[in-house]
């Protein structure tokens, strides 16, 4: 009787153990994150017009290569733009912003900019090789992905920059000032629609934790 | 049933116990502040061996987790904002040797009380977005018990108890302390 008890609580230990382990995030919003920055020392109650372009940069590598020679970066497609650009227009003009033309000396310009990244995972077993040269030794391992990687999975992310620069001034050396920086982060999968209701929803939360932003 | 077992003059022929226990954990201090909900995940388990009269030396160890869904919030640092879901996770893991002074009782409710020394491993997680954010740290702990066990007829018997885990302050974590509440089952080997 004691031997089955002991075994018994054996397995009920292992089921104790395999529930040790809590969920994570279960929904792709939940994985969103924003971020945002400010110059304190900026004035922003007395500035009150600003610009935007219509068009979204995608940054797609560290270096600026024009590939297509046509002296502009790439873009993101008009219709993702679209929905950026408007849903940031429509919270600075809510927090009392006036938009002008780029021409007529507004005291911001806001620059949108989106980058993604492709996360690979993949995992390969040195002992598919263990049977050439130099042969199925302790210690040693096959590093290069020769064969075939027997699990792969990936995700891609991608984030939205914002950046407010100051117009209106130029430092000495020539750099111009960033006064307010937003970076939305998340998963970049799932559908049009799905992404750009995350974004829409995320660049309102940005402006509602930029209470500074409100006139 | 410790004492029960010295007066039958039989332990001497034991190897010892083994107690295998189900903790529910309730948080304190820098824990509390970081994951404020009591974890329902964890096992406990000693091996003992009596070296005096109603004293028993042993050593413990087990794992509990502390898990909690932050909802969206904002964290705010000097003019940085972030907002985010976070999930926070505490693993920790006691290695600890001490003993248990067997209390007198004339009946089967026999009640104890402990002392433990040893080190504690804490691993502390923060998945914020896309990120983990990681810190791990092993802690001088000390750990009090009370309890009572409830001798069968034969073979095992009930444990229900209390422990203190005292951590205390490390380089890269304050004191990763929490209190538990016991129930188990008290095996004694070599009969």
């Amino acid at each position: 009787m004691a031997i089955k008890l002991t075994r018994l609580l054996g397995i009920l230990s292992l089921f104790l153990i395999s529930g040790c382990y809590p969920k994570g995030a279960e929904y792709v919003e939940e994985l969103d994150l924003v971020y945002t920055n400010y110059d304190p020392q900026y004035d922003f109650a007395g500035k009150h017009t600003f610009a935007i372009p219509d068009s979204v940069i995608e940054i797609t590598g560290q270096a600026f290569e024009d590939p297509d020679g046509n002296h502009k970066p790439d873009f993101l497609p008009a219709a993702s733009a679209q929905v950026i650009v408007n849903q940031i227009r429509q919270n600075m003009t809510s927090n009392g912003w006036q938009e002008v033309p780029k021409l007529s000396n507004p005291d911001v310009i806001l620059l949108p900019s989106v980058s993604t990244t492709v996360n690979l995972y993949y995992y390969y077993d040195w002992w598919y090789w263990g049977w050439y040269y130099p042969g199925w030794y302790p210690g040693w391992g096959w590093y290069y992905p020769g064969y075939y990687p027997p699990y792969i999975t990936g995700y891609r992310s991608g984030s939205l920059f914002i950046q407010m620069i100051d117009h209106s001034s130029t430092a000495t050396d020539g750099t111009i000032g960033v006064k307010w920086s937003c970076i939305i982060n998340g998963l970049a999968e799932g559908g049009a629609s799905s992404i750009n209701s995350r974004v829409q929803s995320s660049i309102d939360k940005a402006f509602a934790q930029s209470p500074y932003l409100k006139h | 049933m410790l004492a029960a077992l010295c007066m039958q003059g039989l332990f001497a022929q034991h190897h010892g116990i083994f107690i295998v226990s189900y903790p529910v954990a309730f948080p304190m201090g820098d824990l509390s502040d970081y994951i404020n909900k009591t974890s329902f995940r964890g096992i406990n388990m000693e091996w003992g061996k009596e070296v005096k009269d109603n004293v028993i030396a042993e050593i413990e160890t087990g794992w509990n987790v502390f898990y909690n869904r932050e909802p969206d919030a904002v964290y705010k640092q000097g003019s940085a904002s972030i907002s985010g879901v976070q999930y926070r996770y505490t693993n920790s893991v006691p290695i600890l040797a001490g003993a248990k002074w067997v209390l007198k009782s004339h009946n089967n409710l026999v009640p104890y009380a402990g002392l433990a020394l040893g080190t504690m491993y804490s691993d502390r997680s923060t998945d914020f977005g896309l990120y983990r954010i990681s810190t791990d740290a092993w802690q001088f702990c000390v750990r009090p018990e009370l309890g009572i066990t409830f001798k069968s007829r034969n073979g095992p018997s009930l444990l229900l108890g209390a422990k203190y885990y005292a951590a205390f302050n490390s380089n890269d974590l304050d004191g990763q302390s929490f209190f538990t509440v016991n129930l188990g089952v008290v095996f004694p080997y070599g009969l």
